[in-house]
């Protein structure tokens, strides 16, 4: 065995965003690993949700709607652009809060009926 | 109403069903039996040509694996509405999740859909949550 060999675990401590290039560091404030990109909340689909284990497909993963499940915390669901494939993510303390709530209000915002009617119910 | 409601017209055509159901799923039976409230739906819906869901309670089943209708999963769990997501065109998709095994599906909404029971998914996020929207509107303030 070879002296030269890098240590088991050589993470990287950032990684560049693949929609906005932003650099990041691989830790959330919490200390949980990234997954996606705290200012423009895309992530990469590195990993099969599916059949689990690691994903071929490496296409870019846009925010699609936010989550609530039990608690209240709000929860990610992103959608990978190549294959469609989706992913759920928590939500970190330093993501972007003007992109979340943008996602957050975008079916209210557009609504396929009109939404006056609910007062009168 | 919406801004882009004015151009409803120009609506993206369906995708054609090219898959084969067994006997007493949709197409075979003409009606199924929803997972959550065992409310008989029919599988024709107005606004759209693949139904999924109950109009009632919204609740789905795990059938299908990557592609819509490919019927390769044999999970079947019932799979609970998650949230809404909205479409440019103004149309909203329901993202739902399997309650066994957690995996996610989009789907369009039908024009039966209950209406309220969909309003209640979409405030969700804005309802006031402990560590939803008041912390995420807290981060707001303070970066301005």
């Amino acid at each position: 065995m070879s002296t030269t060999e890098p240590s088991p675990t050589p993470r990287a401590l950032t990684f560049d965003c693949v929609r906005c290039g932003l650099t990041v560091s691989a830790l959330d404030p919490d200390g949980r690993e990234r997954d996606h990109c705290p200012g423009c909340l895309s992530s990469r689909h590195v990993v099969d949700h599916d059949g689990g284990g690691a994903s071929a497909c490496d296409g870019r993963m846009v925010p699609l709607s936010i989550a609530v499940p039990r608690g209240g915390v709000w929860v990610l669901v992103h959608r990978c652009v190549r294959c469609d494939e989706l992913a759920e993510s928590a939500v970190t303390a330093d993501d972007n809060p003007l992109v979340l709530m943008r996602i957050a209000v975008r079916p209210l915002a557009d609504p396929p009926f009109p939404l006056d009617l609910f007062g009168e119910v | 109403m919406g801004r882009r409601n004015r151009d409803r017209r120009e609506r993206r055509p369906q995708r054609p069903k090219t898959v084969l159901h067994a006997h007493g799923e949709i197409g075979g039976a003409g009606s199924f039996r929803c997972a959550g409230c065992r409310l008989e739906v029919p599988a024709i819906a107005p606004g759209t040509s693949h139904r999924n869901h109950c109009p009632h309670c919204l609740t789905s089943l795990h059938v299908d694996r990557r592609i819509p209708g490919d019927r390769a999963a044999d999970c079947r769990g019932p799979m609970v509405a998650l949230s809404l997501a909205g479409r440019t065109d103004g149309e909203w998709r329901l993202v739902h999740r399997c309650s066994r095994c957690g995996g996610l599906s989009v789907n369009r909404i039908a024009g039966d859909d209950n209406a309220r029971a969909l309003v209640r998914l979409a405030v969700r996020p804005l309802a006031g949550a402990p560590s939803g929207f008041a912390a995420v509107a807290r981060g707001a303030l303070a970066r301005l």
